[in-house]
């Protein structure tokens, strides 16, 4: 007993031994920070990766893409009922971005989307912004600019369509946060010029008169949400399109041996329906989507004549297959892949030259296979950078060692009489150890409370420092494709970093102990 | 009940050796107070020492209740020391992190595992109030040692090596660090305590503590002198 007492007496009347928690707990929370946010910025990748691509992602590798998408979708759902859900083809493409109100052009990656069914293969639908509070209102078909007017009655709305959404979000909702988040909302700007549409923070243009539809009628574009918004230095974002800015991007039409066909360059022009927040910067700063047809039609990959009077086949450059719930990954892929093959051997007869090319090289990969080189390198920077602040805290174990030294080195006179009394080397080493467990025990509890502390607010905290100094905005998004640093600290490895600080600090006290164990009691009790 | 039978020790100094004990031959009696006297650096405390099992002889063997105390695996020594012997030092030796209290339940707190410890929590908390009153500073329980005087310590000290109830006390040299009356009141308490039946071996070089002894011994070059003076006759029949 008397071992747990003592150590438990040490403990709070010896103030060295803050010295140890506090080398424990900062060693603890500077591990729990690291692999928190490593950690979190691992499940962000797969989340994300799955959110972005649906479960299974079939495609070539090509910018003209492959043909007969449409074909192997009915004959998937015909041959595959209880294995495919859903299936849609999406068009990846290149070209310039173009505000015509303004100065602001960059590259961008257009995805020709068929958006109802692709947001219920994906996760798409959930980062919309007009969506969530107009739903039902976002659509990639042709539209006017919706813009806020004065009702007879004198009151400034919109038109009745989307108050009548919006009242229909607001009664659904059952968070009442998100309702005042949204009325904080910059909600229209007065008398902005109608053609473009180009506003500062709000969401709606107002026009003069009733609330109505202006202008002309343009085919709908979803724009990621960073080339909508720009950052603020303290990290804030501001709008600068309101709903129905015109938008145009130039685009860069293939045929299938790949070569700049048509006339280019296409222009397309668009008017701004909604913005998408993936969460992954590569996705939201370059990325917009169009209507499937319209773009095919405008990439020249919808059926075209040819020389001889023959027909192109329609192309498209990805088909996004979502699995029925309870199917397997790779047991979904595995079946797909054998369709695949057969629906191949199938059609031999009726494909030319140029579709067996692009056909024979078409990929059917989860969306762990995509992401695969990237999530491996991820998880092994996180054990790299992990074992990296491991090692650093190793600091801690010697630490805990010269403390320890030094209070046996203080103790030896009270070593020797707890063994005059009857107490065994075993005991006096054990009661060292304990002591130090107990060190190990406070500092970790400490640690773990520290470094919780700080990963939840770790973007607080970095947007403090970036208002002193932007120089202090550590986390790059554009580096690390997410916005956000991640706030989530994951109980299993609170639990594991706080064992091993416990057990790293008994270790730490060992040799000490010994030596408290080898000490002798008469020669210690020999003189005051 | 203790006889120690030809011990010799010797501690090296570098090339030569220092011989303090040749050949020591000694027993006491249940319910004697036995006072070992000799000059400063004749041995006395390497002896004590050596009685208390906490040192081991060159040579030699010692024995107590019929048990040699140097063939017991180390662990039954530990046991002997924690149950069988209460040691009173010089210098106090006291726990300054713990209170009075503390200090004098610390040997019962080795005694006893953790389990068993709260199991006899109350009893041995009674006992250590009963040794307390007994030295008289059941007023000072939660005091730490460095707000004592030296008699204060050297009581509770007493407290201390009496609360496993063991059958021998050993002391050495208890007041050699107190003045004259403090040092009196220890020794009437050991006095008093012996006379309730606790065998007492003392070691101390003031021949007028060793007046209250049943019997004197001395040592003289590490041997045992002869019984020179014997002291009022007291010793029980
Ligand atoms: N660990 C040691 N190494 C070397 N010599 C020692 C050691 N311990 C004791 N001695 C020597 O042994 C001799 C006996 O010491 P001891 O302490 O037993 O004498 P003592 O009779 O108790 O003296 P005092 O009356 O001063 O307490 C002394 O000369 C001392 O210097
Ligand atoms: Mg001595």
């Amino acid at each position: 007993m008397y071992k747990w007492f003592l150590a438990w007496r040490y403990l709070h009347t010896k103030l060295i031994a803050f010295f140890g928690v506090a080398a424990v707990s900062l060693c603890v929370a500077m591990v729990l920070v690291v692999l928190s946010v490593m950690g979190g910025f691992l499940d962000s990748v797969r989340t994300r990766s799955k959110g972005l691509f649906g479960d299974i992602v079939m495609a070539n590798a090509t910018l003209q893409g492959f043909p007969m998408y449409q074909e192997f979708t009915d004959y998937l759902l015909k041959e595959l009922p209880d294995t495919v859900a859903l299936s849609t083809p999406a068009i990846n493409s290149y070209g310039v971005f173009r505000v015509p109100a303004t100065t602001q052009t960059v590259p961008t990656r257009i995805m020709g989307i068929c958006l109802d069914d692709y947001a219920r293969v994906t996760e798409f639908g959930e980062g919309l912004h007009y969506e969530r509070y107009y739903p039902g209102t976002t659509s990639l078909e042709k539209q006017q600019i919706p813009v806020a007017g004065h009702t007879a009655s004198g009151k400034l709305e919109l038109p009745k369509e989307l108050e009548e959404a919006n009242r229909q979000w607001r009664a659904a909702e059952t968070n009442p946060k998100a309702i005042e988040t949204f009325d904080e909302l910059p909600y229209v700007t007065v008398a902005y010029p109608l053609t473009d549409g180009y506003s500062s923070e709000r969401m709606f243009a107002e026009g003069l008169g009733e609330p109505g539809y202006r202008n002309k009628a343009l085919p709908g574009a979803i724009l990621g949400c960073d080339l909508v918004f720009y950052r603020n230095a303290d990290g804030r974002f501001s709008r600068h399109l309101a709903r129905g800015a015109t938008v145009a991007v130039t685009l860069m039409p293939l045929s299938t041996t790949g070569n700049v066909g048509g006339e280019p360059p296409v222009k397309l022009l668009m008017r701004y329906s909604d913005d998408s927040h993936t969460g992954i910067f590569e996705v939201d700063s370059l990325q917009m989507y169009v209507d499937f047809q319209t773009l095919q039609h405008k990439l020249a990959m919808d059926p075209q004549e040819r020389m001889d009077g023959t027909m192109t086949r329609a192309r498209t450059n990805q088909l996004l297959i979502k699995l029925k719930e309870g199917v397997g990954l790779n047991e979904g892929k595995a079946a797909i892949q054998a369709a695949w093959m057969e629906f191949l051997v199938l059609n031999a007869g009726v494909l030319d030259a140029y579709d067996i090319r692009l056909l024979g090289s078409v990929r059917v990969s989860t969306w762990e296979d995509l992401q695969r080189d990237f999530i491996a390198a991820v998880e092994k920077e996180k054990v790299l950078v992990t074992s990296l602040f491991g090692l650093i805290s190793m600091v801690a174990v010697v630490l805990v060692g010269c403390i320890f030294y030094m209070i046996v080195e203080k103790k030896t006179r009270d070593i020797g009489i707890v063994k005059a009394l009857g107490g065994s080397a075993r005991g006096v080493a054990a009661l060292f150890v304990a002591y130090a467990g107990a060190v190990g025990i406070v500092g970790a509890i400490l640690g773990v409370f520290l470094g919780c502390l700080f990963v939840w607010n770790v973007n607080d905290i970095q947007d403090l420092l970036a208002q002193l100094n932007p120089q202090l905005r550590i986390w790059s998004p554009d580096v690390y494709s997410f916005d956000k640093i991640p706030e989530v600290v994951k109980q299993a490895d609170a639990v594991w970093v706080g064992v091993m600080a416990i057990v790293a600090s008994m270790v730490g006290s060992l040799v000490p102990a010994i030596l408290a164990a080898r000490v002798w009691p008469v020669k210690a009790l020999r003189y005051e | 009940m203790l006889k120690a039978h030809n011990i010799h020790k010797s501690y090296k100094m570098g090339p030569s050796e220092l011989r303090v004990l040749r050949g020591v031959g000694l027993s006491a009696e249940r319910g004697e107070f036995l006072v070992i006297m000799g000059s400063s650096g004749s041995g006395k405390s390497t002896l004590l020492h050596i009685l208390g099992a906490l040192d081991t002889p060159d040579q030699g063997s010692v024995e107590f209740g019929g048990r040699r105390l140097f063939d017991m695996p180390t662990s039954l020594r530990e046991q002997f020391r924690n149950r069988e012997v209460g040691f009173v030092f010089q210098f106090y030796h006291l726990l300054p992190e713990l209170t009075v209290l503390e200090n004098v339940l610390l040997p019962a707190l080795v005694k006893h595992s953790f389990f068993s410890w709260f199991k006899n929590r109350s009893d041995t908390r009674r006992a250590a109030a009963k040794m307390l009153d007994r030295v008289g500073l059941l007023q000072r329980v939660k005091h730490r040692p460095a707000e004592l005087s030296g008699g204060e310590r050297q009581r509770v000290a007493i407290a201390r090596a009496l609360i496993n109830s063991p059958s021998l006390l050993l002391a050495d040299e208890p007041t050699g660090n107190l003045d004259a009356s403090m040092g009196a009141d220890i020794l009437n308490l050991l006095t008093e305590l012996n006379k309730d039946g606790q065998t007492v071996v003392m070691v101390t070089h003031d021949p007028v503590v060793a007046k209250r002894a049943h019997r004197v011994v001395s040592l003289h070059d590490g041997e045992i002198v002869e019984p020179e003076m014997v002291s009022s006759g007291l010793l029980p029949a």
